[in-house]
């Protein structure tokens, strides 16, 4: 497969110059690189600009609502762990009217991958303020200005414990491409924070001013250390990217799998209907 | 006497549900048939009181509810609340240890005061008060022969637990059917009371009920988040799910829980949820997606009092409106109302079939009064129950595959993430027949239509309203869901006074099968509509869907939304006052009414 065939037939409706044209184009490589089938593949999200994105692909796809692309890929994975599956949202959505589920998916670390697009905006209801725009941002609904502090997913998805956390931004499609594909091969909730401009409506997080804050990791930096990975998610001095922590455990799927295990045993190997049946003779 | 009511109280925390559950377990495995009726309040210890009704028969009883044979109070407030509800020679038992003795006005009750407290202290288990106090019953009707089932049944029910558990409560048990055998002095004719065996049946919830037919169904997929009174549900699903290989989340609330069923859905596999009145509003923007996407999805939902949190633990139809419209938009779903346990079973299983045959989201309303409620259920036949699973389509390397494709009966064949050849998005946006999205007015107008037209499709499929009473009636109940039995009961009574009533349950309650009430409601002068809300939202849909329907037919409404279900005598009241008043061919003016 080539990222082309990864391409699906409903025309972009993303802007000339927005940073999701990157991701998906990053997406679609990593995928290529992996060989994905498309009828094996489901890109799910919720609503939001980079919401549409499973219309720009020729995988399965599930556009549901605001908020809930991540219970429905965590459902999915779980009901056919066979299915790659890929969440894709914004930060309004990921992080405001969905921010409990991200909590929950780190937590449970299903075995799927879930690429933020942050814009600092909500950019399909004309530039209102999001988790992640700056304190004193005006727009429409803040004529004066935005009095709530912003929301670090990179943080958030440490501290509930995703066990592949990366940054990227959508000026650097080589390590957007990177990051992705170790996030697609990484066994567990990966989650690559894509710092994607709006050109439309945020003028302050533009891609200059991006390209200005962003600095690799250290080469050094030992992403089994947790601890470590959270000073560089604070770090005052710039917006670190690259892999902040990668660990392993075991699955959510995994670790249903032994429950239906000690079920099954429990049951032993025969049972069928008939037995559930007896228990109310 | 071949039905009899027996009635255990007391304050939460004290073993009521566990004695009444085992007692109702034992009756029924004997091969009597039981039903039962629990209220209990939301606290798991304090002051909350608990009620366990069984009505134990022959012939299968409609509801729990009616004067009480014996009462057995492990408290004191629970007996002067419950004591006029006993029956002239009814019979009262109680721990005297802990209540001290009880006067009381009503001289023609047998009173039994046990020494309970001190037989359960001498087994060194003081909290086996409700065991010593199922002894006594035991021995009162001894003519049952159930002491040996009974025994089964605590081995049963605590089989996990250490065998200190299981043999505290079978001494307990031992020791009050020892007390009542060699100490009470018995005043009662109730050592007599035998009943045939009707032989073997099944005693389940009708929890229970639902995670059985949506196992049976082939549900392999549930997510939920714990609710009074749906927990069961989840709970037993948990257990049976994983034996199948199927699968039970529990979820951050209940928004995620529909939310991941739905992705189980799109996966393919049968998938559903249940919750009660906070949980189901959360769920509703949800459930517009699954009419949007027509993705196939069970919800059941079992009311309890609202709005808001209301009373949790008490029971109420008041989720009618918001099953039926709770969702934005023009939005076809399938709503059912199961009529008692055996009914929770057969409409789950039409549920799946349904949301499976239509890509529809299929609303169950049970209630607080059904759901934790045991009763016993005839056998049930799987291999004569008609399973339908979702149309696939057959596809080849180079089919254009249209997800909504727009056909005569609006069903479009489904696939799911693995089949090849049939990628597709699914979306809550209106879409065009390949699911892209569009605003365009002509494509949504279509599709709008297409989506409806699988109810008219469905509607050839839905079980027939179940009448029960006179035919020639001219007097007419309409009701819906748990409130049969009492309804059912008092048809009987009524009939037994010469007055004669007929009743149409409709199972299916969205959409409306209107055409069943208008032969329903042909030859009746009037229809008395019986539900558990203050808005009687079944009267105002029946007469708004059917104003075509027979403008000679008076419709009156007979409500209750205190938190308690129907009982039989309540409804005959109602059903004494409206015979009278259509003797006097007078007007009704202590009811709103309406006509056709």
């Amino acid at each position: 497969m080539e990222a082309a065939d990864y391409k699906g037939k409903v025309k972009s409706s993303w802007c000339p110059g927005c940073g999701n044209h990157a991701v998906n184009t990053a997406l679609r490589k990593a995928m290529a690189r992996l060989g994905y089938k498309t009828h094996e593949t489901a890109i799910v999200s919720g609503i939001g600009c980079s919401s549409r994105f499973p219309f720009f692909m020729s995988t399965y796809g599930f556009h549901s609502i605001h908020g809930r692309a991540l219970p429905v890929a965590i459902g999915l994975k779980q009901a056919n762990p066979k299915i790659n599956v890929i969440a894709v949202g914004g930060d309004g959505d990921g992080l405001s009217i969905g921010g409990n589920h991200f909590i929950h998916a780190g937590r449970k670390n299903p075995n799927i991958t879930y690429i933020m697009m942050d814009n600092e905006i909500y950019a399909l209801t004309k530039g209102q303020c999001s988790p992640t725009s700056r304190i004193g941002t005006t727009t429409k609904c803040n004529p004066y200005a935005w009095t709530a502090d912003r929301i670090n997913p990179v943080l958030m998805a440490l501290s509930f414990n995703a066990s592949y956390v990366a940054r990227s931004y959508s000026g650097d499609i080589q390590q957007l491409e990177e990051l992705i594909y170790g996030g697609l091969v990484h066994k567990g909730f990966s989650f690559i924070h894509v710092i994607s401009p709006c050109v439309q409506y945020n003028k302050v997080s533009s891609f200059e001013k991006i390209k200005e804050l962003v600095r690799n990791l250290p080469e050094n930096h030992d992403t089994s250390d947790r601890a470590n990975a959270m000073k560089y998610a604070f770090a005052p001095e710039g917006l670190y990217t690259g892999v902040f922590y990668e660990s392993i455990r075991p699955t959510y799927e995994e670790r249903y799998q032994d429950v239906i295990s000690k079920a099954k045993q429990i049951a032993g190997e025969n049972y069928t209907i008939d037995d559930v049946i007896k228990q109310f003779k | 006497m071949r039905d009899i009511i027996i009635k255990i109280t007391g304050t939460s925390g004290q073993g009521i549900i566990s004695s009444g559950d085992i007692l109702s377990y034992a009756t029924a495995r004997k091969g009597y048939y039981v039903t039962t009726y629990r209220a209990f309040p939301s606290e798991i210890r304090g002051d909350g009181k608990c009620y366990y009704t069984l009505r134990i028969s022959e012939h299968k009883a409609l509801t729990a509810t009616g004067d009480i044979d014996i009462l057995i109070c492990l408290d004191k407030d629970t007996i002067f609340e419950c004591i006029n509800k006993i029956k002239p020679n009814g019979i009262l038992i109680y721990d005297k240890d802990y209540t001290g003795e009880i006067e009381t006005d009503r001289k023609d009750l047998i009173i039994y005061p046990i020494p309970t407290t001190s037989i359960a202290k001498e087994l060194n288990s003081e909290r086996s008060r409700n065991m010593v106090s199922l002894g006594i019953v035991v021995e009162v009707l001894k003519n049952l022969h159930i002491e040996e089932q009974i025994l089964k049944d605590i081995e049963l029910r605590y089989r996990l637990k250490p065998q200190e558990v299981i043999d505290s409560n079978k001494n307990a048990l031992n020791a009050g059917i020892k007390y009542a055998k060699e100490q009470l002095e018995r005043k009662d004719s109730y050592d007599k009371t035998e009943m045939k065996q009707t032989g073997a049946k099944l005693i389940m919830s009708g929890n229970e009920a639902i995670g059985l037919a949506a196992l049976v169904s082939g549900c392999r997929f549930f997510a939920g988040y714990p609710i009074t009174p749906a927990t069961e549900i989840m709970e037993w699903l948990a257990k049976e799910l994983p034996k199948f290989g199927g699968k039970m989340v529990q979820c951050e609330d209940e928004i995620a829980a529909i939310n991941y069923a739905l992705g189980a859905s799109y996966a393919g596999v049968k998938s559903m949820t249940a919750t009660s009145g906070p949980g189901f509003s959360l769920m509703q923007e949800a459930i517009g997606l699954a009419s949007m996407a027509e993705l196939p999805v069970v919800i059941a939902d079992v009311q309890r009092c609202g709005p808001s949190t209301g009373v949790p633990t008490k029971t109420e139809q008041s989720d009618l409106f918001a099953a039926m419209y709770g969702t934005h938009g023009d939005c076809p779903k399938i709503v059912l109302a199961p009529m008692d346990v055996a009914d929770c079973f057969y409409q789950t299983i039409n549920a799946f079939n349904f949301a499976e045959q239509y890509q529809v989201p299929v609303i169950i309303l049970s209630d607080a009064s059904l759901g934790p409620r045991r009763e016993c259920v005839d056998l049930i036949d799987i291999e004569k129950l008609k399973i339908v699973n979702r149309q696939k389509p057959t596809l080849k390397e180079g089919d254009i595959y249209n997800r909504y494709e727009d056909t005569q009966t609006g069903i479009s064949p489904i696939t799911s993430p693995g089949d090849m050849y049939g990628e597709h998005v699914i979306t809550g946006l209106e879409h065009t027949q390949s699911n892209a999205p569009t605003p365009e007015p002509e494509t949504h107008r279509k599709m709008t239509e297409k989506r409806f037209r699988k109810l008219e499709t469905a509607a050839g499929q839905f079980s027939k309203a179940k009448t029960y009473g006179d035919e020639d009636a001219s007097i007419g109940i309409i009701s819906w869901g748990s409130t049969s039995g009492p309804v059912f009961e008092a048809i009987d009574k009524a009939h037994g006074k010469g007055i004669k009533v007929q009743a149409l349950y409709p199972r299916t309650l969205y959409p409306l099968p209107t055409d069943w009430i208008k032969d329903f409601v042909k030859n009746k002068d009037v229809i008395i509509v019986i539900e558990a809300n203050y808005n009687a939202q079944f009267k105002s849909t029946i007469v708004e869907r059917c104003t075509h329907i027979n403008r000679g037919t008076e419709v009156i409404e007979f409500l209750k939304y205190d938190g308690t279900p129907f009982t039989p005598e309540e409804i005959l009241d109602e059903i004494e006052k409206v015979s009278q008043i259509q003797d006097e061919k007078d007007t009704i003016k202590t009811n709103k009414h309406t006509h056709f």
